[in-house]
């Protein structure tokens, strides 16, 4: 059975600077990462893979050199990492990027059953929270979003029980598999390399899927089989730091101003 | 007869020794390999000044009882010598010599005897009152003290007994022997001295050959270990790393004996169990788990218990059956929680008389959990993700590199233009407390008309903290990338404000093909007093009484003792305020090592202990020359209510000193 | 169509304009029909001039403006001689993509709900759904689906809605994602509404991106401003990049146009008592043994605050060695309390023992990215500032006004924090009064 983890190559985003002068992006040598909630959804793959014996893949759709990403992947212990890799993919949103990640799934899934995808809740240059649930509804699965903890995964019944994140509680949900799961950064503490895996993840091969291994409608994945596009980009208005009131002498009045400028700036609702 | 049955006996325990030296030689090669014989000359004469000349063992307490009892033994053994050979050999003796020199050798022997016993009984009694470390009490080491003492008093009274039966005459040469002759006469009957004679030989005779044979299987090996130990000490200083080679199916780091170097085996037979390691670390002196004796007794209790294993296999079977040198309460075995407290510091090396090499034995465990394990304390998950990312320790923006001197105009570093690279270290760039010392610094280096430049936001961490962490992958990348950086550039001088990047620039780039003139900005600034470049501005009295606080990166691990000595001495007119524990001996501020990175959950806050120390001098300020050392300082200060102590760094006090027309 | 000597019009060329590409992913790539844009390893495009058609494709499809089409100067002259004549030309895709997109109408706010009580998201998307529909003309529509959920029809009206679609089954009961996105599909398809708001909740989001996926139109998440074009279509707002920028996205190919809002960015509407509006009753008949996902347990935090992670926790009244004991941190808990948050603290605070180690915010703590931090006491050492500096906003009590955790606060009250915090909670307790 497989367990699958899909993961995003994305740009260091505290580095992501908009340059106040001439208002384009500040880019240079912004390294690429994987996506910190994405490394969690790998970890538990590969505790899934330790504890039930299930055979782990790495997914990513991206440009030929997030190939980075599966290479780590594999340093940490994945049997398979895939890449997928197209221009006809490129410049995807959400709903395109799900249309190729489940159909690399679906392909996975015609030689051995899947059992689990593990997604990260959300990417941190998009913050979407959408491509989980849209391999989900693609494919079918049970879909478990913010999991913070696997409470029981039973192949026999076929079952998975998590626990779920939500806002002032908790839910304890049971699904049939397969399911995909969106993973919060609780669930797990991801692992390191050990180096000698590192040097072997260097020589071992990363595969590369391009549409012709897909074969989906052109139409429906990348820009094209993107509803949505950036229209425009600008900088956030800079909140430079502001001291409010005089604490010294008038706490009272100093701590009621800020109270207001708080509710009047929507940051917090009482 | 007697001859003839010695004969035999002396073959046989000449030959059991022989065969106990071998097995132990032996298992020391079954260690790595590694060259330590380059500067043979050089290494001859550490081997003079630190073996024979015993200089280290004097430098602390007791040690002088050590020297008697050292040099004793070398003239001893040539008495033991003539010893060996007339028991084999009756006509072949001293006696033979002309007589002025045979009553000097007789004399020399007699009092060196007296000093031996002397010594051992104040070593026995040091040892039951005052014993250097918990738990030296040991049988082994009253027995061995014991057994020094019989060999004297059978010395005494084989002499004593030779005389008083008139086979030798009373000779002034030897008061020693002489009282036991007197002694002797009074209470044995003639006939009885003659019996006595050959008693008193006998048990000279078996004291020493069982003596001999008991070595090897003693802590007393370093009698035969300690000195080619000197000759074979890393020359210089322990401050750097040995280099990993990172290619497929090699092991990383060090987890059983095999994976040491026959050096790092050797170290642990030439263990004298002085304790004087475990004295001066700040780890154990807080209560941690590391000692480093322990951690070199566990590598040799190690070696002893599988060793013969694993001299026969080889290869993967070699590697299966040997015992991991890393574990809890097992023997032969240091906890991870003791290699994790070590504060890489240097004091354990800096005190052993043997020249023992602790640090880099740590190191190369710690390598092994977290290259071959990845196992670690959780904390420093973080600390690698975000030097391998982001090339800082906290993982901040790299582009917030140079956000310190927005208001500075810094000149960025070119080759020709600019004479010095100025390195910030991280530190300097990112912590709030230590960019105001960068910040000073520059204003000093600009009135003493210093040409430099920065990198700015290209500057990288130097990544001293990862490898002293043991992940020495991660160092290697990162040491490459720096180290084409300053290729690139064209950098050859550098001054630092960190001793840890000026460590790790001067003797760990290296290793990397990259020779810098590298200077702490003590050792520049002191430079420019000395010279006249620099002047200062009348005597800083509002710094009060100012008490030094060395870093262990400045001072024990390159000699940059003086420099920060002769800068305050010139700010405030006064020499510096010193602590108990300083100079070579001066205790860790706590954050060396990658502790820096680590939280401090077993006993009591190193800094605190420091802290606590200058404090004891009431002084109004504590000068460090380390941004570690100024984070640990400025900690433990507020730690303590009212202490009403500010922490300054060194480049502080000279700006504060600048005269004020100067900008 | 075209005649032997017709001059054509001149298509030019496509070109980056340099420093402006944000390396988006490939888009203008994505887009060339001839494959004459290939990427740099910096992600950058360099088009092949020689290939360009000039099908002004990859300049329409790049979000920050970085391409743009260069004529030569005789090319010029002729645009400006056609510019004369000219007139603007419509294609047939364009008109079928409008007919298509009129077809839809309305606008409507899922109403997201927990045992009948509603989240207070919902009428802050009530609030500005108002706002959309009363610009496009259209009616408010709210979305109700649930178990014993009448009752917020009516709430709902006095929250600025027109009318509510109302799925009231006990299939329902517990939010599950696979009822809710059949019924929400269910009610799309027929219905046809131009914009579905949902907020961007734990609920909000597991089944606004499911929707979307099975209506096969886009999703904007996250949003922190809405508004309308002047096509009609919703422009969506959002940080991106961690909000180091913002983007303003469209979906104007495809309806409905999907976003999720985050909770308290739009203001609360003013509720109007009493006011009406059509309930119009659905169905979506699921029988419960077609489900395979099984709610077993809901556990509320309330009571078990101890347990409450920091890392994970919206508000964090934090404190350091300007604390002074141990006593003093119920002042935190306090206000931590009426705000619903949890107390944090820094290195120092946990090594005195003060607060225990699981409640450390910093380099070797929690790194915590709530919506306020308020830092008290904490003179913000690098060690500590790494744990929070992301937090959305950033409120600093100290004394000291040169203390560093001034440089990363949002706000800042130079003051003692025994005086400040305790009116602070005062403040709140009031507020919260005033409201009910």
């Amino acid at each position: 059975m497989l367990v699958i983890a899909c993961l995003k190559q994305v740009p260091d985003t505290t580095q992501v600077q908009i340059d106040p002068v001439t208002n384009t992006l500040v880019r240079d040598g912004i390294p690429f990462i994987v996506n910190p909630y994405d490394t969690h959804a790998l970890e538990e793959t590969l505790r899934l893979k330790d504890s039930h014996g299930l055979k782990s893949v790495a997914l990513s759709m991206g440009p030929p050199n997030a190939e980075a990403t599966l290479r780590k992947a594999l340093a940490l212990g994945v049997d398979r990492s895939i890449l997928l890799s197209d221009r006809a993919f490129g410049g995807a949103d959400t709903l395109s990027t799900s249309n190729v990640l489940a159909a690399a799934i679906r392909k996975l899934g015609e030689s051995e059953e899947v059992g689990l995808v593990f997604c990260g809740k959300q990417t941190i240059d998009g913050d979407t929270a959408q491509v989980g649930p849209g391999i989900a509804v693609r494919l079918g699965y049970s879909q478990l979003t913010l999991v913070d903890r696997i409470e029981k995964l039973d192949l026999d019944a076929k079952t998975v029980t998590v626990r779920r994140k939500l806002e002032g509680r908790y839910e304890i949900v049971e699904a049939r598999l397969p399911a995909m799961i969106t993973v919060v950064r609780e669930l797990n503490r991801p692992r390191y390399p050990t180096v000698p895996m590192r040097l072997a993840s260097a020589k071992a091969e990363v595969e590369s899927w391009s549409n012709e291994q897909l074969q989906l409608d052109v139409n429906s994945v990348g820009l094209k089989g993107s509803p949505t596009w950036v229209s425009r980009i600008f900088s956030p208005e800079r909140q430079e730091g502001e001291i409010i009131g005089d604490g010294l002498n008038d706490p009272i009045a100093a701590a009621r101003l800020l109270l207001d400028r708080l509710v009047q700036g929507d940051m917090l609702s009482v | 007869m007697e001859h003839i049955f010695f004969s035999v006996l002396l073959s046989l325990s000449m030959a059991a020794f022989a065969f106990s030296c071998y097995r132990r030689l032996v298992l020391v090669a079954i260690g790595k390999h590694e060259y330590r014989f380059d500067q043979p000359l050089a290494r001859f004469k550490e081997m003079l000044v630190y073996a024979l000349g015993q200089k280290r063992v004097m430098s602390r307490p007791f040690g002088l009882n050590h020297v008697v009892i050292f040099w004793a033994f070398l003239v001893l053994a040539v008495a033991n010598l003539e010893f060996l050979v007339s028991g084999i050999l009756p006509g072949l003796s001293f006696a033979l010599l002309p007589e002025p020199l045979h009553d000097a050798l007789a004399f020399l022997f007699d009092i060196c005897s007296l000093a031996v016993l002397i010594a051992v009984a104040v070593a026995a009694v040091r040892r039951s009152i005052n014993p250097p470390f918990p738990g030296a009490r040991t049988c082994e080491a009253y027995f061995i003290l014991s057994m020094i003492a019989l060999l004297m008093l059978a010395f005494f009274g084989m002499n004593g007994a030779l005389i008083a039966s008139g086979v030798r005459t009373a000779s002034p040469f030897t008061p020693v022997s002489g009282i036991f002759a007197s002694l002797l006469s009074s209470c044995l009957a003639a006939d009885q001295l003659n019996l006595a004679v050959s008693v008193f030989w006998w048990i000279h005779a078996v004291v020493l050959l069982g003596f001999m044979n008991y070595l090897p299987y003693s802590k007393h090996m370093h009698i035969l270990t300690a000195i080619p130990n000197v000759f074979l000490r890393t020359m210089g200083k322990s401050n750097t790393q040995p280099r990993e080679e990172f290619s497929e199916g090699n092991i990383f780091g060090a987890a059983t004996v095999d994976q040491l170097t026959w050096k790092d085996l050797l170290d642990s037979f030439s263990c004298t169990e002085c304790g004087r390691c475990h004295d001066s670390c700040p780890a154990a002196a807080t209560g941690k788990a590391l000692n480093p004796r322990e951690v070199l007794h566990a590598i040799k209790e190690n070696l002893l218990q599988n060793g013969t294993v694993l001299e026969k296999l080889a290869g993967d079977a070699q590697a299966e059956r040997a015992v991991s040198l890393i574990g809890e309460g097992k023997k032969g075995a240091t906890p991870e929680s003791a290699l994790w407290s070590c504060t890489s510091c240097g004091a354990c090396m800096e005190a052993c008389p043997v020249f023992i090499e602790h640090l880099p034995k740590i190191v190369k465990m710690r390598r092994h959990l977290v290259q071959m394990e990845a196992k670690f304390p959780d904390e420093l998950l973080n600390l690698f993700e975000n030097m391998e990312q982001r090339s800082n320790p906290w993982g901040m923006a790299p582009s917030e590199r140079s956000k310190w001197s927005s208001q500075l105009e810094l000149r960025p570093f070119v080759a020709g233009e600019t004479e010095y690279l100025l390195f910030l270290g991280c530190s300097g760039a990112f912590d709030a407390r230590n960019k105001q010392v960068s910040v000073a610094l520059t204003r000093v280096l600009d009135a003493a008309g210093v040409s430099y430049g920065v990198l700015g936001r290209e500057e990288k961490c130097c990544g001293e903290s990862v490898r002293r962490l043991g992940n020495e992958y991660l160092f290697d990348l990162m040491a490459r990338e720096s180290v084409a950086q300053f290729r690139e550039k064209g950098v050859t001088k550098v001054i630092t404000q960190c001793p840890h990047c000026y460590n790790t620039l001067k003797n760990d780039f290296r290793q990397f093909g990259l020779e810098l003139e590298v200077l702490h900005h003590s050792e520049l600034i002191a430079g420019f007093l000395a010279s006249g470049e620099l002047q200062l501005e009348g005597k800083m009295e509002e710094l009060g009484n100012l008490v030094l606080h060395d870093s262990c990166y400045l001072g024990r691990h390159n000699d940059v003792y003086q420099p920060p000595r002769s800068v305050v001495q010139a700010v405030t007119g006064t020499a510096a305020g010193e602590m108990e524990r300083n100079l070579d001996k001066a205790f860790c501020c706590g954050a060396g090592g990658g502790r820096m990175w680590l939280e401090e959950h077993e006993g009591t806050p190193i800094n605190r202990a420091r802290v606590a120390e200058a404090l004891a001098l009431k002084p109004d300020t504590i000068c460090v020359s380390c941004p570690f050392c100024m984070t640990m300082f400025e900690d433990g200060v507020k730690e303590v209510p009212g202490a009403g102590v500010q922490v300054k760094d060194l480049a502080e006090l000279v700006a504060q000193a600048l005269p004020k027309t100067s900008k | 169509m075209s005649e032997p000597v017709k001059v054509k019009r001149p298509r030019g060329k496509a070109r980056v304009i340099a420093g402006k590409c944000i390396a988006c992913g490939a888009r203008c790539q994505s887009v060339c029909p001839i494959n004459g844009v290939e990427m740099s390893e910096q992600g950058e495009p360099v088009i092949e001039t020689a290939k360009c058609i000039g099908c002004v494709k990859c300049v329409k499809a790049c979000p920050a403006g970085a391409l743009e089409m260069f004529y030569t100067p005789e090319e010029l002259a002729i645009i400006a001689s056609f510019e004369k004549h000219g007139g603007e030309e419509i294609d047939e895709e364009e008109l079928e993509r409008r007919s298509r997109v009129a077809a839809y109408k309305g606008v409507w706010v899922f109403v997201e709900q927990n045992d009948g009580e509603a989240a207070k998201v919902s009428w802050e998307l009530t609030g500005v759904g108002r706002e959309l529909a009363d610009t496009l003309g259209v009616p408010l529509s709210a979305v109700i689906i649930g178990s014993g959920v009448d009752h917020l029809a009516d709430t709902a009206f006095s929250y600025c809605a027109d009318q509510a679609y109302m799925i009231n089954d006990s299939v329902f009961r517990q939010y599950r994602t696979e009822p809710f996105l059949a019924a929400m599909c269910h009610l799309i398809e027929k219905h046809k509404p131009q914009v579905v708001l949902m907020g961007a909740t734990g609920m909000g989001r597991d089944l606004a991106g499911a929707v979307a996926t099975r209506v096969k139109t886009g999703l904007t998440a996250d949003c922190t401003g809405l508004g309308i074009d002047a096509k009609g279509n919703l422009m969506q707002t959002r940080p991106a990049f961690g909000g180091n920028i913002m983007a303003t996205i469209m979906c104007d190919r495809f309806r409905p146009q999907m976003a999720t809002v985050r909770p308290h960015v739009m203001p609360m509407p003013q509720q109007r008592q009493g006011a009406t509006g059509i309930t119009i009753p659905e169905s979506c008949p699921i029988p419960e043994s077609s489900i395979f996902t099984r709610v077993l347990e809901v556990i509320t935090d309330k009571g078990g605050k101890d347990k409450v992670d920091v890392a994970g926790a919206e508000f964090i009244v934090s404190g350091g060695r300007g604390l002074m004991a141990k006593e003093n941190f119920a002042l935190l808990e306090e206000l931590a309390e009426e705000l619903g948050g949890v107390v944090g603290g820094s290195r120092s605070a946990v090594d005195a023992g003060w607060l225990p180690q699981d409640r450390q915010v910093g380099q070797t703590g929690k790194t915590v990215r709530p919506k306020i931090y308020i830092a008290c006491g904490i003179s913000g050492a690098i060690q500590h500032l790494v744990g929070m500096q992301d937090s959305d906003v950033i409120v600093a009590i100290n004394r000291d006004r040169e203390a560093p955790i001034f440089e990363v606060a949002t706000f800042g009250i130079v003051g003692d924090l025994f005086e400040v915090v305790p009116a602070l909670t005062a403040g709140v307790r009031e507020m919260k009064q005033l409201r009910s």
